[in-house]
């Protein structure tokens, strides 16, 4: 919880993406829950109704669907640079696990981590870095000293 | 009747001791010396960590704050003012720029910055004909104020 003893990282885009062509992060979403549990019912809904749409709104997204006997229901996202995050969707509405999919969807893969600056550019200065030398007269205006009288 | 026998056969053991040691250790691993492996120094030194963590919050922004005022008086003086006349005359002027700004400024775009230090001096001029001055001669252009309202 202290700023060196946790993990922070700079504000990035993966790749410079948008930079050209966007590249959607996500690359594909596993919708893990169980045909019986109570808790899971928010996940059957949202399987009926609302993935197919989902699927189609993001067409970069490949969207598993896996009915399995597991404890909890789960939302598994992989994203392109290999991180694998996964969401619980026990006892969440459809509704809900629509949002936290477009959430997931718009992420990059990065760590959730601090970020240490809201900012970041490659190219901070337009007119040339400041340095010692900048502000002082150049050898053109610097008259020398005179020598006897003319 | 309370038969006492039964719960003295199961005894509760703590298993996960390993684990709640490493919730404190792992924020000591950046410590020197003994605190960053024992424990019972750990714990000590890990508290005290974050005691200062967040009091620090709210130190930065004072010492950030010195910092850019620092940068801001070294830039300006090398254009022949002080911070105090640099600020007030922008200030005068409504440029309404932060001292992060200013310094940033300072630092990547000498150029504008130079112009900030031209801009506040000449409201200075301005300042004392309006003070020194009769009342003959016309308004500053620079001590013209707008209304945004």
């Amino acid at each position: 919880m202290t700023g060196r003893g946790t993990a922070s990282r700079f504000l990035t885009a993966v790749l410079h993406n948008g930079v050209g062509r966007y590249v959607r992060q996500l690359q594909r979403l596993q919708v893990v829950f169980s045909p019986a549990a109570p808790d899971a019912r928010g996940a059957r809904q949202f399987v009926e109704e609302e993935a197919v749409d989902f699927a189609r709104r993001h067409p970069d997204v490949v969207v598993y669907v896996r009915p399995c006997d597991c404890p909890a229901p789960v939302l598994q996202a992989e994203y392109l640079n290999g991180t694998v995050r996964e969401e619980l969707i026990a006892s969440k509405t459809s509704e809900e696990i629509v949002q936290l999919a477009a959430k997931l969807a718009s992420q990059s893969g990065l760590d959730i981590v601090r970020i240490r600056k809201p900012f970041h550019t490659a190219n901070p200065s337009v007119q040339g870095q400041w340095h010692p030398l900048t502000n002082k007269p150049s050898a053109l205006t610097v008259h020398g000293p005179r020598t006897a009288p003319q | 009747m309370v038969l006492l026998s039964v719960p003295l056969w199961l005894r509760s053991r703590l298993t996960d001791r390993f684990w709640r040691v490493q919730e404190v250790l792992k924020y000591a691993r950046h410590f020197r010396g003994r605190k960053n492996r024992c424990y019972k120094l750990a714990v000590r030194n890990v508290q005290r960590a974050f005691v200062k963590s967040t009091r620090a919050r709210r130190q930065k922004k004072r010492y950030l704050r010195a910092l850019w005022i620092t940068r801001i008086e070294a830039a300006s003086l090398e254009h022949g003012l002080k911070y105090s006349a640099f600020i007030s005359n922008l200030f005068k002027t409504q440029v309404e720029l932060n001292r992060k700004m200013i310094a940033d400024l300072a630092i990547y775009e000498p150029k504008t910055f130079k112009s900030l230090a031209a801009l506040a001096q000449r409201r200075r001029q301005e300042g004392f004909l309006a003070a020194l001055g009769d009342g003959k001669e016309p308004e500053g252009i620079f001590s013209r104020i707008v209304h945004h309202y």
